[in-house]
């Protein structure tokens, strides 16, 4: 550490700062290098270091160059096969996020009103004590079930689980709910799985006739459809960036459909413009005109791979409940549903190129259907086509074969274990529920899924303000008709008053006050590097030390399994610490205020340092059966779980263990990691089912996910919403989400409904149709996540047509984050138009036309529930009429800590402010982000 | 008001209104440039440069990634770093080091232009390598191609003679070098390079508009020209032309490009055209590859794959 002390003091010469001055204001003056400050920073010794990025969920491994103890570059990590030395503008552009002048420097406690952004600087001693004593308050008066944390986008999220469990509350969750998981809903139910991608990562590590590994650069894919995807935009599976333009060099097809022109539909065979929320519509006429079709005999129109039958239950049913729907007529067009001239009338595309595309996909193996976020994730019936998608992939042969897809969810690397403090969760607890005292676990207390969300294997985010506001009612298991209040949200690494569904609805319940004036919420905590929009709302402030300059694991969706770490590269910057740091001295206050339920041994006792704690998290790595072809270790015993370094296995220096079918190598730690570039990879294989990757109950691929089989002479229920419905069939509580549907339980198999806010598939909007024509949907930019914007180097650079350097002049008054938050500097600045990126409007040329507006015109959005939101217009030829295009988290932003892009909030939409807050996608409570309709006015 | 922002500094970026600029004085020019077949270029070296820069000494060289065998051929990036290690071997005057960007694999990322800046320690206002976007047709019948666009190292380089100091010159491995303590800043150059690639460094820094304190990251020494400079106000690069030297300064320690390995879509190639069984060498036998300008006479050492 001596090298880093010197070279932070080289940094503060530079800066003309003594330590001590660096915290008076914060605010210096630039002076340059003379010659012998230039040369003794010149004279320092560079370094590449391995860790693993978190400028986006992606989390590629990266080197970083680190001169005198700064980090100078990041480079892609070459011993990574899921980036293999690639990386992307953002990954990039890290260091402006780390060394970012708006960063949070010290602990902070408010001083004003919730958000108004006044904060004063206090010390780590004062700040943990601030949330220490309210966490006691609140045990005590209502139990610590009343406390969230919400560990939020960032997925080194274990130690603050840990802590959340073992203090009592089993509200501890992250981004997942607000992420995209009606998408990833059709794998869950089905493999046990979630992200299914594209065989497309390269290289691949596979065992070779010979014995050998080797790696394989060759691509088999012949046919890939992306459905609202955009992986050359998003990055966030950094492989389909080369792996798609190298597949379609080597023959692959591809196919994109999107309502937006996207870059990946650029490099497209074909893009297919589709009305949003519709993709439904569209994959269940592909999956009725393959059923129609297919015909074993005729090798043009041998669509289905019947083989799938051998390793899947239920596809009879699930095919049944899928043809009942043809005999309807839709109220909507009056067709027969599933029809390619049905799905016509709703999505936009021509039926000819329906059937086209259908029978194009069926024929051609292998293939890939990819959907993604904003076609499925953001609807609220993303379900269906997440459902009907992997049921094609299925029964076209491709799910796990070469060229195919694989479910990523369940091929990578195990990693967490018992560090995430799991086991908590299955502590006995008493509660009075109506005079009675109830005995059942831990568990059995969350607001979700004891309560309105029975089915959410992620918690529910976005209902989190209703819950503020109203309270939580436990309505399931042996708790049921308690009530609790949330009365602490602790947030970290998220903007959830962005990102986490009506920012409007945030704000107020993060402001709303009981009878007595008091906040409802008790304590607002926000734990993070960045000052975002959520950190205004907060009570007490902690700096999280930076993705460089700490300790955990990547957590990544790579098509076999690997691993790698994130390490400290840099010393901690300013006083910010580590979450582990930040749970042992959360751990330490609480125990001094006598807590109960968090013992010594299981924190400080347990883990001397930082290293100890990912080393527990990575006890259970990979954590994979021995299973596929070619079977990645021959030398040991198929179908065993396979537990330790790669090495270890390879060398047969195991222990096996015939009972539990596991194989222990030597255990992965993070100082194995550190002497292997950072990562660990262990062997492809395809075909690694059935007994072999997949999670589901019956260890087959499941088109029913509630049924009773009589097993050793017990009637045993199996399917992945057999636990829920037996909790309904109990408490005889029907959630509300599924009870709006006019459902009892969650069905047994293929199901169908419709989106909400969209007059073309749904006739309960049709009567919005004129009034409010355009349907608005959210598009990613990789560059305008929430939480990068700051960076100046990606404000520069376009990206498609939401992201653009269309700004008129600006002069500002400074304001950067002090050590006592928002603070004016005292400088005007200026930004001269056009070289500034704003999140805008993306418009189809014609309508623009149609209503007189041309690019850079301001308009206002205004949806039939009454929000508005502003932004200037891009009029282009990339979208489909009709619908309007915002880059999600990409406007209004209105923290001062967004740096420039803060002096722009109220030329550029916030999406937030524009949805539906009600809508809230029945099983798992995702926001429907892209389910909205708009009108549009000049202002 | 310490320093704002002024159009000036900004002028070389790569804006949407400089980038439609740009497109309006060269598009027509540059896009009608890539169906022009490339071909073989003769040596053009002014003479009269300053020395060039010894290459790197062999401890200099980074070690190969120790990557597992391919089942056939080899990693991408390990084969070039092999080419350049065997042209390192050679006298810099036969090497002739060329870059070849496959734009059917450009995905538009941007990635390459970040890289460079980070690499370089690039100001605000200065972008070595941007990622042209042009978009064209009729909805639903439209197309939008990236052109990355690095300067071209051109064998005939128009910036070079316009040097009143001789401050800019051919290396004999093909390099177009500015000596930026030679150079006088007047600019001649930027004019006269038909590709846009040149910029001047007006001398702010990040902080000028963002915090006022140095970022770390600025106050490290960029290594461009086997150099090791820390920007500072009153000195070089401040107030010299700048551009893209295609990272010589990690090619000649065996490193390829920043831009290159940074590439998500692995669009780019480096190496030594002088060297038959290289990488480059190999992908420049193709029917498709296309230069920009190619009606110039420039000789870019930049090739396209169409």
């Amino acid at each position: 550490m001596g090298a880093i002390t010197l070279s932070r003091r080289g940094f503060l010469k530079v800066a003309g700062l003594s330590a001590v001055g660096v915290g008076a204001l914060g605010y210096t003056t630039f002076r340059s290098l003379d010659p012998v400050e230039a040369e003794e920073l010149r004279s320092a010794p560079a370094e590449l270091k391995y860790t693993a990025d978190v400028m986006c969920p992606a989390e590629c491994g990266i080197m970083v160059k680190v001169e005198n103890g700064i980090a100078s570059a990041v480079y892609g990590n070459p011993y990574v096969p899921y980036n293999a030395a690639t990386i992307c503008a953002k990954g990039a552009s890290g260091l402006q996020m780390v060394y970012n002048p708006n960063r949070i420097k010290y602990p902070m406690i408010r001083v004003g009103e919730r958000g108004e952004g006044k904060f004063k600087r206090v010390s780590w001693d004062e700040a943990i004590a601030y949330i220490a004593d309210r966490l006691t308050a609140i045990k005590r008066d209502y139990g610590p079930e009343s406390v969230i944390m919400d560990a939020g986008d960032v997925t080194d999220r274990d130690t603050y689980w840990r802590l959340a469990f073992a203090y009592g509350t089993p509200n501890a969750t992250e981004h997942g709910s607000i992420c995209d998981t009606p998408r990833r809903h059709g794998p869950k139910l089905m493999f046990g799985g979630k992200r299914v991608e594209p065989d497309i990562m390269r290289p691949l590590l596979l065992r070779q006739p010979d014995g050998t590994l080797k790696n394989d650069y060759s691509y088999r894919t012949k046919l890939i459809i992306y459905a609202g995807w955009n992986p050359f935009t998003a990055t966030r599976i950094n492989y389909e960036s080369r792996g798609t333009v190298e597949a379609k060099l080597a023959g692959a097809k591809l196919v994109v459909i999107d309502p937006a022109f996207s870059n990946t539909a650029a490099k497209a065979d074909k893009w297919i413009p589709i009305r949003p929320g519709t993709d439904p519509d569209l994959f269940a006429a592909i999956l009725r005109y393959i059923l129609e079709n297919d015909d074993p005999d005729d090798p043009s129109r041998r669509y289905i791979d019947w083989s799938f039958q051998d390793a899947s239950v239920g596809w009879t049913e699930f095919a049944s409940a899928f043809r009942s729907w043809w005999r309807k007529t839709d109220p909507i067009n009056g067709l027969s549903y599933f029809t390619p001239e049905w799905a016509a009338q709703r999505t936009g595309i021509a039926a000819e190129q329906i059937v086209e595309l259908a029978h194009e996909y069926g024929i051609t193996k292998p293939a890939a259907l990819i959907w993604g976020m904003h076609g499925t994730g953001h609807h609220y019936n993303g379900y269906i086509p997440s459902i009907i998608g992997t049921a094609l992939n299925v029964i076209t042969g491709n799910f796990d074969a070469p060229g195919g897809v694989v479910d990523t969810e369940i091929t990578k690397s195990d990693k967490g274990g018992k560090a995430t403090g799991k086991d908590f969760l299955k502590r006995e607890v008493t509660r009075t529920v109506d005079g009675k005292t109830v005995t059942g676990t831990q568990e059995e207390l969350h607001m979700d899924r004891f309560g309105d969300w029975v089915a959410a294997w992620d918690d529910v985010v976005g209902d989190y303000p209703r819950r503020m506001l109203e309270g939580v009612t436990l309505r399931q298991g042996p708790f049921r008709g308690r009530t609790y209040p949330v009365k602490a949200y602790i947030l970290r690494t998220g903007n959830s008053v962005i990102t986490g569904s009506a920012t409007w609805k945030w704000q107020e319940a993060l402001t709303a006050k009981d009878d007595q004036g008091a906040y409802k919420v008790d304590l607002v905590a926000y734990i993070d590097t960045p000052f975002l929009e959520s950190g205004m709302y907060a009570d007490v402030i902690l700096p999280e030390a930076s993705y460089l300059e700490r300790v955990s694991l990547s957590d990544v969706y790579p098509s076999h399994p690997m691993i790698w770490l994130r390490d400290a590269v840099i010393d901690k910057q300013f006083e910010s610490r580590t979450p582990f740091e930040i749970m042992i001295a959360l751990a330490k206050a609480l125990v001094e205020r006598g807590d109960p339920d968090i013992k010594p041994e299981d924190f400080w006792e347990k883990y001397a340092q930082e290293a100890d704690f990912w080393t527990e998290a990575l006890a259970g790595a990979p954590g994979r059966p021995n299973v596929g072809r070619p079977l990645p270790y021959p030398n040991l015993p198929e179908g065993f779980k396979l537990i330790g370094t790669p090495d270890s296995l390879e060398a047969g220096r195991v222990e096996i263990d015939p009972e539990n079918k596991t194989i222990r190598g030597e255990p992965v730690t993070v100082e194995w990691l550190r002497e292997h570039h950072g990562v660990a990879v262990w062997p492809m294989s395809y075909h690694r089912f059935p007994g072999g990757i997949l999670k589901t109950s019956s260890k087959k691929i499941e088109f029913i996910w509630d049924w009773t089989e009589t097993v050793e002479g017990e009637e045993k229920r199996f399917g992945q919403y057999a636990s829920y419905n037996k909790l309904i069939e109990a408490s005889g509580n029907v959630p509300p989400p599924i009870a709006a549907l006019g459902w009892q339980k969650y069905p047994k198999t293929f199901y169908w409904f419709e989106t909400k806010w969209n007059f073309h598939t749904n006739p309960e909007y049709a009567s919005y149709r004129d009034r409010y024509p355009f349907q608005l949907t959210s598009g990613r930019i990789h560059h305008a996540m929430s939480g990068t914007q700051m960076v100046d180097w990606l404000g520069r650079f376009m990206v498609e047509d939401t992201w653009l350097p269309i700004n008129d002049a600006t002069t500002y008054d400074e304001i950067n984050i002090g050590p006592d938050g928002p603070t004016p500097t005292g400088r005007k600045l200026t930004i001269a138009p056009n070289t500034w990126a704003l999140g805008v409007i993306q418009m189809n040329a014609a309508d623009a036309r149609g209503l007189g507006f041309k690019t850079g015109d301001l308009i206002e959005l205004e949806t039939p529930l009454g929000y508005k939101a502003r932004g200037k217009v891009n009029a282009v030829e990339t979208i489909h009429p009709g619908v309007l295009r915002v880059a999600f988290g990409a406007g209004g932003r209105f923290s001062p800590g967004l740096g420039k892009n803060f002096y722009f909030k109220d030329v550029t939409p916030n999406h937030n402010e524009l949805i539906d807050p009600e809508a809230l996608s029945p099983v798992m409570g995702q926001p429907a982000f892209a389910d909205m309709l708009v009108k549009v006015t000049r202002v | 008001m310490l320093v704002a922002n002024n159009p000036d500094v900004l002028a070389g970026l790569d804006t949407d209104a400089s980038r439609r600029k740009f497109l309006s004085r060269f598009a027509s020019a540059t896009f009608a440039g890539l169906v022009a077949p490339a071909v073989l270029l003769t040596e053009f070296e002014r003479k009269g440069g300053p020395a060039p820069a010894a290459a790197a000494a062999p401890a200099d060289i980074v070690p190969l990634p120790d990557l597992p065998d391919a089942i056939a051929g080899q990693d991408l990036i390990l084969r070039m770093m092999v080419d350049l290690r065997r042209a390192l071997e050679k006298p810099i005057e036969q090497r002739r080091w060329a870059m070849i960007i496959d734009l059917r694999k450009c995905t538009g990322c941007v990635g390459c232009t970040i890289a460079c800046v980070t690499e370089n320690k690039l100001p605000p206002g200065i972008a070595y390598r941007p990622v042209l976007t042009e978009t064209s047709g009729t909805y639903p019948n439209v197309s939008r191609r990236f052109v990355p666009r690095p300067c071209m190292q051109c064998d005939q380089p128009p910036c070079v003679p316009v040097c009143p100091v001789n401050a800019t010159w051919k290396r004999p491995d093909g390099i177009v070098a500015i000596d930026y303590d030679k150079c006088i800043g007047c600019r001649y150059c930027i004019t006269a390079c038909p590709y846009s690639a040149r910029s001047f460094d007006s001398g702010y820094f990040y902080s000028d508009f963002e915090g006022g304190d140095p970022q770390p990251y600025e106050t490290v020494a960029a290594h461009e020209y086997n150099t090791d400079r820390i920007r500072r106000r009153d000195a070089a690069p401040v107030g010299k032309a700048r551009k893209c030297h295609f990272c010589i300064h990690r090619v000649e320690r065996g490193e390829l490009p920043a831009c290159i390995v940074s590439c998500m879509g692995r669009a780019g190639y480096f190496g030594d055209a002088n060297d038959s069984t290289s990488l480059v060498s190999e992908l420049l036998g193709q029917p498709n590859v296309m230069r920009l300008k190619e009606e110039l006479g420039t000789e870019p050492k930049v090739y396209y794959l169409v």
